[in-house]
């Protein structure tokens, strides 16, 4: 299981999503993510803190699926140390096109910070 | 932007765009924790790209199976009803077969045909076997002398032969052959004839 959800707050009291991402993400499990976010699901337009491990890699079906998540989260702050997945980030935001509710951070605090500056 | 890269980087990546322009997209870009630049993502990248053609290539030999199973499939049930068509020996009266031949007859043909034709005279113990070649343009010039041995057989299981609709070509062949003599081949003009005669002569066995 490459993602592990966890509802908590922001430093200012906003719900968040945090996903901790690590191994293999398959189109199973992005589309997992997919489910939480969903028109009606109980994410559904949260702040997400996703904090994605060295060596994390995305199956081509994850990476192709990802991008139709764009309108469906307030914001995401993604959590990136390795430049391997940073890269990997990179290239499906390139997917996306414009994405200004995602961003990456090479801290959580920067990232929260950033979460809760957004008016969503 | 301006970004330094290594020769050897450039060269790996090289080697591999190379391998997969010839077909193969198994090699992959090897990536490094330190290689932290823009060159990276152009690393993953083509990493990516060659993980999708291998998908594509996958996809593609996997249609071209199906694709070739059902060809195989189609040419075997074609194989067959051609065979059934080929040899349509109909049983038009009890112990009499009716054998119509449309179109052209080889050995191969004349083969099966034969196989086919005198183990239905020997299962239903037929005493006449019609054949009808009208609707045969040519029998191949080797093809003849093996009808005729059919024709030999079918006397030798004790059933009588009538050949019908023998176009004036055929005639030429089967006197060149020299086998109207020896053969006990009857030929009467049309199948309807050979009904009628062979009908006759079962009326007047039975009277």
């Amino acid at each position: 299981m490459p993602f592990f959800y966890e509802e908590a707050t922001t430093p200012q009291n906003r719900p968040l999503l945090r996903i901790l991402a690590r191994d293999e993400v398959t189109l199973a499990d992005a589309e997992g993510l997919g489910a939480r976010i969903e028109v009606g699901a109980p994410n559904h337009r949260w702040r997400i803190l996703s904090i994605v491990e060295k060596g994390t890699e995305y199956s081509a079906g994850a990476r192709k699926y990802f991008p139709s998540l764009q309108p469906k989260y307030g914001a995401i702050a993604v959590v990136v140390t390795s430049p391997i997945v940073r890269a990997a980030i990179n290239m499906m935001m390139r997917l996306t096109g414009q994405a200004p509710n995602l961003r990456l951070f090479t801290t959580e605090a920067e990232g929260l910070a950033w979460l809760d500056e957004l008016e969503i | 932007m301006s970004v330094t890269i290594e020769g050897e980087r450039v060269d790996q990546l090289l080697r591999i765009i190379v391998a997969a322009a010839t077909g193969d997209y198994e090699l992959r870009v090897p990536l490094v924790e330190e290689d932290d630049d823009e060159f990276l993502e152009v690393e993953l990248g083509v990493n990516y790209l060659l993980e999708e053609l291998a998908l594509g290539k996958a996809k593609s030999d996997s249609q071209r199976q199906q694709l070739e199973a059902r060809a195989e499939e189609l040419a075997h049930q074609q194989s067959e009803l051609v065979q059934a068509l080929s040899t349509p020996v109909i049983a038009v009266w009890p112990g009499v077969l009716a054998l119509p031949l449309v179109g052209r007859v080889d050995d191969e043909r004349a083969a099966q045909i034969t196989a086919v034709l005198l183990e239905r005279v020997a299962a239903e113990r037929a005493t006449h076997v019609i054949i009808d070649l009208t609707g045969v343009g040519t029998i191949a010039g080797t093809t003849m002398p093996a009808l005729l041995r059919m024709v030999r057989a079918i006397g030798l299981l004790g059933a009588g032969c009538l050949l019908t609709g023998i176009s004036p070509a055929v005639a030429q062949q089967i006197v060149a052959l020299g086998a109207e003599g020896g053969a006990p081949v009857r030929a009467l003009a049309q199948l309807s004839d050979a009904l009628a005669h062979v009908l006759a002569q079962k009326g007047a066995l039975r009277g």
